[in-house]
């Protein structure tokens, strides 16, 4: 081991420590167009519940100046132009919201149902924030706004949702769970910890919590543990959930069955890319043959990770585009993959970033660990 | 690419249900498109000896959507063990439940809508199945706009969905139809069960419908808060299609008593769910190891099958009509015309599952014969059980198995008891005064001794599991003798002699003369 190798392993544990809030899931770097955007969309809501048109559609319009892709506001813009008489307008606009809801890519199959979708989910939150205000005392409000907030990385305001939930029943264990997603989002894995523990000994077959609680449990480093966690989560998952069964062997780095599981995913689900790169990911690391792959015409992130896996783009336009830490972790994920049997110590540098800097919630930061293990970095 | 899941039953749900109906399965076929799209019914808990709600009107309905439908009989015998627990005839979450499990695995998307819908895109291009092929995954509802009664009863053609499509066009802009009605989140429209559209998969993933709710309504605002929850949006399809309600409130339907209507609990169905899952029917819901007959409107047809069992049993008549007579002296004349009388037998059984058990007791062996014949004939595949108790009767039909009465009653799911002349050939006159032989006697006490043995211990020899009455069809016990004896018995109807028949299930009667009755038959005192 070169002096530098010797010097980083011998810090690693520190540098682990003082990286790690870095790594959390909370979306704190949130700009002020995005908040702006939002109070833009909540005051256009207000005015299209009191009948002005004009001006809500004015405030929508601000909202999409600041954050052009708030397909909230689109669809919001679409529906008053067509009850206008203004349909042609409006059918384009329909078609846009749609069209940036589905190019949002799902997120990990094996995680918990509020993680599989992406979006602002701010008419969501608006609407609930305003069901709750009217049917109070109730649970389904407060944990459909607390999901909102979580999906879209407001993990504090979703806590504030469920632990209202919890006020109204403190015993429902589907609360508690949420409640410690939303405390493993903000980093407060012990806390998170501990509410699995609970809700998994109440339920012990609950796959979903299996998953959060390997997060959490990886996020600390305890990564024997987390592995057990997913280990008997592939285990209790039927054979017909292939994509929820692929994403946990890949966290585990069982890529033989990620490998499989992922080739009867993309057959029901083709248009998903991720599938296909980690497939290809799979079968990359198992040391499978290489299968030829016909990259999607789009512009889409997960696109660009597959041109840069099949050595149809370059390091530097990956790294261009990795703007977001989810980004960042998945481009050196794969650089590391990339990188594995060529110069296995540059591998290591950079699955070590994903685990060093990466969200802990992502597949790659659980693979990324296990290759780091199993590499003996 | 899609499957649209209804369900009712053969009752009068509302006012002219008939109609409704009728049209709303012509439309919805009519923006049908793709080879794998079906329209299933989930004929609910209609008795036994009726046909299914979509048979009983299926000459009002358009080729196309006899032959994209697929009706799913659930039996009373199936409903029995939610009989106690609801008020309801017909539940709907296993009704949907029961379609979901059996729907095409190759069409993405399910359509939950009602029997009284007729949905119009907006684009009359495009058929649902173009619109639902070229949407991103979610889950998806549109409002619901009421039709006014006077409207859809006065001027639409059960038979032509193009023009009442049209006419909804026109109608919703010159009668000002369409007014959207917002709901709180997660149901974002009133009336939002009339038009939720899923995936599939999704359904499949939180347990489909909760089968917990058996008192009805709010089972589509359940769903909508379970499946808002799961993919965290309610999407609307306003921009691609209408949804117009054929409103019938001018007779309120079985479940609607106004503010005496009993309900599922909202707070425990809405706004206390707390997940998407149904975990405690994980593997139950939908009924998957229950056999679901399957009924076809485009081949097989009940009228199909009576018609090629007959024709195996009967030849056409050669005259123009034959005499017979119900005059008091004739009372005790059981001389029956056989040609006659064997198609309303047949019209008795012919709705009946076909792998029924059913036991025949009789003295004419020429009825025996024919009846076999055309029990396969209309395409039964359960055995014709004859106790050896019956004597003379032909040995060795195909179908028919011969054992003790007392070892075959608890496998028997419906009785035919033959009350005639054991020596009546077919070629004498009927009704004209012929007297009964000891042999007719002997024979007509066993088949008596047999049936008041079998009604009167009826609740106490089912087959296993079996909890619905069965049910007994007399032959031949009209205006005669044996008229009294099967209707102390069997609660009948008043039938015309010409038919022949009478059939129900046997009586409730906790008088004495009942219990004395009772007493005796299962003594054959």
């Amino acid at each position: 081991m070169a002096d530098i190798g010797i010097l980083r392993a011998a810090i690693a544990p520190v540098r682990r420590l003082w990286r790690r809030p870095a790594a959390v899931e909370v979306a704190p770097k949130v700009g002020e167009d995005e908040q702006d955007a939002h109070a833009h969309f909540r005051d256009g809501l207000i005015k299209r519940r009191g009948g002005d048109s004009e001006g809500a559609l004015a405030a929508f319009d601000r909202t999409l100046a600041l954050v052009p892709d708030f397909a909230d506001a689109v669809m919001e813009r679409a529906e008053i132009l067509d009850g206008l008489g203004r349909s042609d307008e409006a059918r384009a606009e329909y078609e846009r919201a749609r069209r940036l809801w589905s190019e949002l890519p799902p997120g990990a199959a094996d995680r918990r149902y509020v993680y599989r979708r992406q979006g602002y989910f701010a008419f969501e939150a608006e609407s609930y924030d305003l069901v709750r205000t009217n049917v109070r005392s109730k649970i389904l409000p407060q944990i459909a706004h607390g999901n909102a907030r979580l999906a879209h990385g407001h993990a504090a305001e979703a806590l504030d949702s469920y632990e209202r939930a919890l006020k109204v029943n403190p015993k429902l264990t589907e609360v508690l769970a949420l409640k410690g997603e939303a405390l493993s989002a903000m980093g407060r894995y012990e806390e998170a910890i501990q509410i699995f523990d609970g809700v998994l000994a109440a339920h012990p077959q609950d796959v979903d919590t299996l998953n959060a609680r390997g997060i959490a449990r990886a996020a600390l480093g305890r990564l024997a543990e987390a592995n057990d966690d997913w280990r008997h989560q592939f285990d209790l998952l039927p054979q017909t959930s292939s994509a929820a069964r692929a994403c946990v062997a890949m966290r585990m780095a069982n890529y033989s069955a990620a490998f499989n599981d992922f080739g009867v995913a993309i057959s029901k689900e083709p248009n998903n890319a991720y599938w296909l790169l980690y497939r290809l990911t799979a079968a990359r690391l198992a040391g499978a043959p290489t299968e030829p792959v016909t990259l999607p015409a789009d512009d889409r992130w997960e696109t660009l990770l597959l041109a840069f896996r099949t050595g149809q783009a370059t390091e530097e336009a990956l790294l261009d585009r990795a703007d977001s830490p989810n980004r960042h972790a998945e481009a050196r994920f794969q650089m590391g993959v990339l990188a594995v049997d060529g110069n296995p110590a540059a591998a290591r540098r950079y699955w070590r970033e994903v685990v060093d800097q990466g969200p802990p919630a992502l597949i790659e930061f659980a693979a990324a660990s296990n290759e780091l293990a199993r590499l003996g970095a | 690419m899609f499957s649209v899941i209804l369900y009712g039953r053969n009752d009068s749900h509302g006012y002219n249900l008939h109609k409704r109906a009728a049209i709303s399965f012509n439309a919805l076929a009519e923006i049908m498109s793709d080879p794998d799209d079906e329209i299933l019914f989930v004929d609910y808990n209609t008795p036994d000896d009726h046909p299914t709600f979509p048979e009983a009107i299926h000459d009002t309905l358009t080729d196309k959507a006899k032959k994209v439908m697929r009706v799913l009989r659930i039996r009373p015998d199936q409903h029995v063990r939610h009989r106690l627990k609801t008020h309801l005839v017909a539940l709907e979450a296993q009704s949907r439940n029961v379609a979901l499990r059996r729907s095409n695995p190759r069409n993405r998307w399910i359509l939950y809508t009602n029997t009284d819908m007729l949905l119009v895109p907006r684009n009359e291009k495009e058929s649902l199945s173009d619109i639902l092929g070229a949407l991103p995954d979610g889950f998806y509802q549109v409002p619901r706009f009421e039709i006014p009664e006077m409207l859809w009863e006065a001027a639409f053609d059960r038979r032509d969905p193009v023009g009442n499509l049209a006419k909804l066009r026109d109608w919703s802009m010159r009668f000002h139809l369409n007014q959207v009605v917002h709901n709180y989140m997660p149901m974002k429209y009133d009336a939002l069960g009339d038009f939720q559209a899923a995936l599939r998969d999704d359904m499949f993933a939180i347990h489909g419908f909760d089968e917990d709710m058996i008192l009805g309504w709010h089972c589509d605002s359940n769903l909508a808060a379970r499946l808002a929850l799961y993919r965290g949006r309610v999407d609307t399809l306003v921009d691609k299609l209408f949804g117009y309600h054929c409103d019938h409130t001018r007779v309120a339907a079985a479940n609607n008593k106004g503010r005496a209507t009993r309900m599922n609990d909202q707070d425990r169905f809405i706004w206390n769910v707390a997940t998407p899952y149904v975990p405690a029917q994980a593997e139950t819901w939908g009924w998957p190891d229950v056999e679901i007959e399957e009924i076809r409107l485009d081949r097989d047809t009940p009228y199909q099958r009576y018609s090629a069992g007959l024709d195996k049993a009967i030849e056409p008549a050669t005259m123009p009509f034959v005499e017979t007579s119900l005059e008091w002296q004739l009372f005790d004349d059981l001389t029956y015309d056989l040609p006659h009388t064997l198609p309303f037998v047949c019209d008795q059984v012919v709705t009946f599952p076909r792998t029924t058990n059913l036991m025949l007791v009789a003295t004419r062996p020429d009825f025996v014969s024919s009846f076999a014949k055309a029990w396969k004939g209309m395409g039964f595949t359960g055995p014709i059980l004859i106790p050896e108790e019956c004597e003379g009767l032909p040995a060795d039909l195909p179908g028919v198995a011969r054992a003790p009465f007392a070892e075959q009653l608890s496998s028997a799911e419906l009785f035919v008891f033959e009350f005639g002349l054991a020596s009546q050939t077919a070629t004498e006159p009927v009704r004209a005064g012929r007297q009964i032989g000891p042999l007719d006697k002997k024979r007509l006490r066993v088949v008596e001794r047999l049936f008041k043995r079998a009604a009167a211990s009826e609740a106490d020899t089912r087959p296993e599991g079996r909890r619905v009455a069965r049910r007994f069809i007399g032959v031949n016990v009209i205006y005669n003798k044996f008229w009294h004896a099967f209707t102390n018995y069997v609660g009948a109807n008043i039938n015309p002699f010409c038919s022949q028949v009478l059939a129900g299930p046997p009586r409730e009667d906790d008088s004495l003369k009942g219990k004395v009755l009772k007493f005796r038959g299962r003594h054959a005192l």
